[in-house]
């Protein structure tokens, strides 16, 4: 049901899902904005930039106890800025900030930015997950090579899944302890209504908990067991069995879109809603070892009316849609099985 | 196994159900916490005192848009105070806040002589949040005042909690989307967990969401809006396919809860559980937190238990029994004002 994309060569080199057929059921359903990845094939990791054409009012929800983040100060409703350009989601842990700078670049050689006096100002706020651990090479991270690729490759045609872009190196399953996570990535899901209203959500799954379908309460990809079934964190938890979670090695990012026009204060709103999706598909979400952050992004292009409730009810569920597509949709590297390599 | 004398408990009381005496699962199994309710006659409408004996440190989680607080802000780690001696939930809107004044006179009247003369004087600190039922029971002017929350702090035991249409859950109700006529009761309801390691972490919550209540186990809606043939019409379903809504209004909703553990926790640490507890408003509630509700979680560590625990287990667990409180809360429920419970469901 989704349409099939060509897309950049160097994201080719690890394999995401494409969608075929149908109308766009991506973040680019919302009309200005694009997306682009790059990945890092040597290890892997990447980042991926969602770009916005022209500006969009901005917020954000930082709730995990980890983050990694830039500008998110910029996004209180209380300071001045409400605009924002792009935003960056990367691998990399705090190094992969780097990739922002990347975008802000490639902005800047587009005139596109904030106008300050002299010069236009890309506001480009960015969040990083930790992926160091994966592929065996932590050297390699997201530069502002990788910023700077993923938004020269960005596009309005339906966003590519799986194990790519800032998904690449995304592991979920991770309180079991070493060697039991599986493979996860990076999802996105769309809903538009008939009277117009469309909200859309990108999210890079990189959670130290499971990833559950809130329409059944099951794991979709979680802590293994040697038989390649789940084991279920929540059973874990509930038992005692397990010890301290390791910080390090987690989080989830993920930006909510909607065409509809709002204030800074309820853009900041949509993001806080949004993050109800994580809190749904993710299980245990919000930990001190996760940075889970949400951004989302009112381009403010469609002129209907819609309550603030309706949309951030619609971003939690489109959240927990594309959390559950990016663990459905990945495949496995660096020895990680992902779920759909469990599947019997 | 817990549940297997629900049956039974349900014959025995038509407000409430009460757990078995030998395995308390409310907020109760915490030892030093203390559970009271008043339930005013007038109008379905009342207020829920947790008292703390001893010292304990308290964080908050404040993500509903229309919240209506008191001494919130003083639980921030960057803030002072280091300790909390109750919290009030209570009902009647923006006027329930006065609940807590009756709070704060009983712990005044209880203070020791030895505390008077050693060090003056000791401030209780009260921490408090309302939620809006003022539509239901025709009559708005009918709220929980100073009085209410005195006595059900005086009434406060270590006794399972009584759970269902009491005290500040009395006259709360859910489903609110297509309006309040296609709503259903919520209540109070709590849940407890005891790990093998002496670790306890348990939650109370007052349900009155403008959302559905869902059991995140099943994915399936428990209590929330109807539909024409009186069955429930699935809040997800309605704003996926763009239904027309009412409407939300601020003054009809609010889920709050309290969670409270065993364990040793520093004030950022509590702040932490609460956060992560508030993720069981939004798999159990949905929609959750939106500009209609002032969803608000307090978190309590009473530091009995001296094992090792991380923060983001206790909030892990935490946020599970928030949301099997929250389930059970409109399980528990009955029907008030001709507002049906889930139980009244073919």
């Amino acid at each position: 049901m989704r349409t099939a994309l060509a897309v950049a060569a160097a994201s080719m080199l690890v394999a995401g899902a494409q969608q075929s057929g149908g109308p766009n059921a991506t973040l680019t359903a919302v009309a200005g904005i694009k997306v682009g990845h790059f990945t890092l094939a040597e290890r892997p990791t990447g980042c991926t930039v969602v770009l916005v054409d022209g500006d969009a009012v901005g917020g954000v929800s930082q709730r995990g106890g980890a983050p990694g983040t830039r500008e998110t100060d910029l996004l209180n409703p209380l300071n001045m800025v409400d605009k924002v350009n792009a935003i960056v989601l990367a691998g990399g842990s705090a190094f992969g900030l780097e990739a922002a700078t990347g975008a802000v670049r490639w902005l800047e050689e587009h005139n596109i930015g904030w106008p300050a006096g002299a010069s236009r100002v890309p506001i480009v706020p960015a969040a990083i997950i930790f992926d160091l651990g994966v592929g065996g090479n932590p050297k390699v991270r997201p530069t502002a090579d990788c910023g700077y690729k993923a938004a020269a490759a960005a596009t309005s045609g339906p966003a590519q899944e799986g194990t790519i872009g800032a998904g690449a190196g995304a592991t979920v399953g991770k309180l079991g302890g070493p060697g039991r996570s599986t493979k996860s990535g990076i999802g996105t899901a769309a809903v538009t209504l008939p009277n117009g209203l469309v909200v859309a959500a990108i999210v890079a799954v990189n959670a130290v908990g499971d990833i559950i379908d809130p329409a059944t309460g099951k794991v979709v990809a979680g802590v293994r067991n040697p038989d390649g079934t789940f084991a279920d964190a929540r059973k874990i938890l509930r038992s005692g069995s397990i010890g301290q979670p390791r910080a390090g090695e987690n989080t989830t990012i993920g930006v909510v879109a909607t065409n509809a026009r709002l204030s800074k204060a309820l853009a900041a709103r949509m993001a806080l809603m949004a993050d109800d999706g994580y809190a749904r598909a993710i299980s245990p979400s919000h930990t001190n070892g996760d940075g889970d952050t949400v951004f989302s992004l009112a381009t403010g292009r469609w002129d209907g009316t819609a309550d603030i409730t309706v949309i951030g009810a619609l971003a939690a569920e489109v959240m927990a849609d594309a959390i559950v597509r990016a663990a459905s949709q990945a495949t496995g590297v660096a020895g990680i099985p992902a779920a759909r390599d469990l599947r019997k | 196994m817990i549940r297997a004398t629900v049956v039974l408990l349900l014959a025995a009381g038509p407000a409430c159900a009460q757990q078995p005496a030998t395995v308390n699962a409310t907020l109760t199994a915490i030892d030093g916490i203390r559970v009271g309710h008043h339930t005013l006659a007038e109008r379905p409408t009342g207020c829920t005192v947790i008292l703390v004996d001893g010292r304990a440190v308290a964080g908050v989680a404040q993500r509903g848009s229309a919240p209506g607080t008191r001494d919130t802000d003083l639980l921030l780690p960057v803030n002072a105070a280091d300790r909390i001696d109750a919290v009030t939930l209570s009902g009647g809107s923006a006027f329930g806040l006065d609940a807590a004044n009756g709070v704060m006179r009983f712990l005044d009247e209880r203070q020791s002589w030895l505390t008077r003369l050693t060090s003056g004087m000791d401030v209780p600190t009260v921490s408090s949040a309302v939620l809006i039922d003022l539509w239901v029971g025709g009559k708005p002017s009918i709220r929980p005042d100073a009085e209410c929350g005195y006595r059900a702090a005086a009434a406060a035991s270590r006794a399972p909690v009584a759970e269902g249409s009491v005290g500040a859950g009395a006259g709360a109700t859910v489903g609110k989307l297509t309006g309040l006529d296609r709503a259903m009761k919520g209540g109070i309801g709590s849940a407890a967990l005891a790990l093998p390691s002496g670790l306890r972490v348990a939650a109370i919550v007052v349900v009155n969401a403008l959302g559905d209540v869902v059991d995140p186990s099943t994915g399936a809606v428990v209590a929330g809006a109807r539909n024409d043939a009186g069955g429930l019409a699935d809040a997800r379903r309605l704003l996926r396919a763009g239904a027309a809504l009412q409407r939300t209004r601020v003054a009809e909703n609010t889920t709050l809860g309290v969670v409270a553990t065993n364990a040793l926790l520093t004030k950022a640490e509590a702040n932490r559980v609460a956060l992560m507890a508030d993720d069981g408003i939004a798999r159990a509630v949905t929609p959750a937190h939106t500009s209609a509700d002032g969803d608000t979680v307090f978190a309590i560590a009473t530091g009995q238990w001296r094992g090792a625990a991380d923060s983001s287990v206790i909030g892990a667990l935490a946020a599970d029994l928030v949301a099997e409180a929250i389930v059970r809360a409109v399980r528990q429920a009955t029907s008030v004002a001709a507002v049906p419970a889930a139980r009244d469901l073919k």
